[in-house]
């Protein structure tokens, strides 16, 4: 009798779906337990500033809160294209962007393609060690060396000399920002970002290259026909994740190159939300504007993965 | 004899058949990677230059890469107060505490995810998903912190980035990697998730663990921004928040000592923010050598798709 009952309760459970996801849940408790904690962190940090975001639609009063402020619209994104600055911080912003794009990106995939040639092991060793360091110093200390780099006394106006050309203070004003910038980004990132083209570049089937030398190809030939497909999808990966990245610089190292000859020129978007917003307190009218950029490189990023599928399905990230 | 001198003839290292042919294109291929190498070097020399230099030399921009005039003073300011002990000691503190809970945190969540019969396992994925492409931004993260009272409390340097989505998705990789038969086998032998986690899973992990508690040591001791907004008690400042206040604040504000030596010339500014750069870096790059293989490790999960 019992047996015919339990055999009846299970049937039911198999049938009703909202039944038979409680008693899996039940009989999971040991996994669900364990996400427990982790998922609260994650929904009190990464979701608690998405609900935070309303605050970009309203007057922000620190005493009434998120809830209870005052709706106005699109009042703050309004006064960001009414100030006068709009139109440069948004250009500074693409400028920045897309130069940065441009020349970090292709320097890890030369540099694991230059390294993919060399046949003696201990060498290239040696170099991917060196290469690594850089990546292992922090922005404040990268910021501390250019500052004084491009002092009157400093290492670049001793190599400026050498090349018989006028000491000159480079950190006043923008002329060597992007240099460097873009400088210290590649000193920093390029060996680091070699080791994931090395790692494919590993995978090569290397009869490929016994057929390349049977047909008397020379080494630029098996780079261009062997190596450098080999890396095309990871290239196309990491172009998609660089892509959605050209709105937010690494505005830490922007606010540290800062100085007052030429803030106002070297001002983007996300530097201008951590002044307006977190410096000058008004958090409502920073996290509408930061709200603006997220939302465009969201676009960035899925318009980029769509063109990449269209060209080769395979190659897309999602 | 004729046998003999073919064993003991070295033996000639066969070339490596993706290397055959171009004798010239090694030759420049070599030089343009020793040129590469000494550019990553040379702001190192220079900063160890500096630092050990005379205030004379400095001035006179007489120093390249080598000291003149060897001068220790930089270093005896920056080591003879209890300043820089104590950032060291806070700067440990919130580096490993973040490198903990991190790395157990996310290794909890990423273990059900790699159930392949979990029930949430979907649900999860989506929230963790939603977090890669979305996020409120620096504003909502302050204001939440200072609604939290998290202010001037380790807390707010480790807890937000703790649980992420990107390394919940590697670790789940990297556990979907370990045979699942060897959970069912425990799970039939009477063995609960918890049991199986600690004693099977994360055992098998060691690589996995060993790399991303380095990956958050070093992102930790690196950071400045959030102490910069969070920490507000000058004692409890990490070291690179040290040696932005020196470089672009003032060196005497924290280290009193230097200024009757700044006015005599037995000091340089340059000597004691350098000091302190060499401070800030060496602990990294002294331990480097030995965890250099974790992090190449690492580098590699990561390069797995999705």
């Amino acid at each position: 009798m019992v047996q015919t009952d339990s055999a009846a309760l299970y049937r039911r459970r198999k049938q009703n779906p909202v039944l038979r996801f409680f008693s899996l849940l039940w009989k999971q408790r040991a996994l669900v337990m364990l996400c427990i904690v982790p998922m609260a962190l994650l929904f009190l940090f990464h979701y608690g500033p998405m609900y935070g975001v309303l605050i970009a639609f309203k007057k922000y009063d620190a005493g009434l809160g998120v809830w209870r402020s005052r709706w106005v619209g699109f009042d703050n994104l309004v006064e960001f294209f009414e100030n006068v600055n709009c139109f440069k911080i948004i250009m500074q912003t693409l400028k920045v962007g897309i130069f940065s794009l441009i020349f970090t990106y292709p320097m890890p995939i030369i540099l694991a393609l230059s390294l993919n040639e060399v046949a003696s092991k201990a060498f290239k060793r040696g170099v991917q060690s060196i290469s690594y360091i850089p990546h292992f110093i922090s922005v404040v200390v990268i910021c501390t060396m250019l500052n004084e780099f491009g002092s009157l006394n400093g290492l670049f106006n001793n190599i400026r000399q050498l090349f018989g050309l006028p000491r000159v203070n480079m950190n006043a004003g923008t002329d060597y920002f992007m240099f460097f910038y873009i400088g210290s980004a590649i000193w920093q990132g390029a060996g680091w970002g070699s080791i994931i083209y090395l790692s494919a570049l590993a995978n090569v089937d290397t009869s490929l290259y016994d057929v390349a030398n049977i047909d008397g190809a020379n080494r630029f030939q098996k780079i261009r026909h062997i190596a450098l497909p080999a890396i095309l999808p990871t290239t196309t990966i990491v172009l998609i994740l660089n892509s959605g990245n050209i709105l937010s610089q690494d505005f830490t190292k922007i606010l540290l190159l800062m100085n007052n000859t030429n803030r106002t020129e070297l001002e983007v978007i996300s530097t201008y939300v951590y002044t307006m917003g977190i410096a000058n307190g008004r958090f409502d009218y920073g996290t509408a504007v930061n709200l603006l950029v997220s939302l465009v490189s969201l676009v960035l990023v899925l318009t980029t993965n769509r063109i990449v599928k269209t060209i080769d399905a395979e190659q897309a990230m999602f | 004899m004729n046998k003999m001198t073919v064993v003991n003839a070295p033996r000639r290292k066969v070339r490596n058949k993706i290397h055959i042919g171009g004798y010239t294109f090694d030759v420049v291929n070599a030089v343009f990677l020793i040129l590469f190498c000494a550019i990553v070097l040379l702001p190192f020399l220079r900063v160890l230059a500096i630092s050990l230099s005379s205030s004379r030399m400095i001035d006179r921009h007489m120093v390249g890469i080598w000291p003149r005039e060897l001068n220790v003073k930089g270093y005896e300011i920056v080591f003879s107060k209890t300043t820089i002990y104590r950032s060291y000691g806070w700067t440990l503190l919130y580096s490993l505490t973040y490198t903990a809970i991190s790395v157990s945190m996310t290794a909890c969540l990423a273990y059900p995810l790699s159930v392949s019969d979990f029930v949430l396992r979907k649900p999860i994925s989506i929230l963790l998903l939603i977090t890669m492409f979305f996020s409120g931004g620096t504003v909502p993260a302050y204001l939440l912190i200072r609604n939290l009272g998290l202010m001037d409390t380790l807390w707010a340097l480790v807890l937000p980035g703790a649980v992420g989505a990107w390394n919940t998705f590697l670790y789940r990789a990297f556990f979907k990697g370990i045979s699942h038969e060897i959970r069912e086998a425990a799970l039939i032998d009477g063995a609960g998730e918890l049991r199986i986690l600690l004693r099977i899973i994360v055992p098998l992990s060691k690589a996995l663990f060993a790399t991303f508690s380095l990956f958050a040591i070093v992102g930790m001791w690196n950071s400045y921004f959030a102490a910069m907004l969070y920490i507000k008690n000058p004692d409890r400042q990490p070291i690179q928040n040290i040696l932005r206040s020196i470089v672009y604040t003032s060196v005497t504000a924290t280290f009193s000592d230097a200024s009757i030596a700044m006015t005599n010339g037995s000091v340089n500014t340059l000597n004691v923010q350098y000091a302190c750069l060499v401070a800030t870096i060496a602990p990294l790059l002294l331990i480097y050598p030995f965890i250099q293989k974790y992090f190449e490790q690492g580098m590699q999960v990561g390069a797995v798709k999705g």
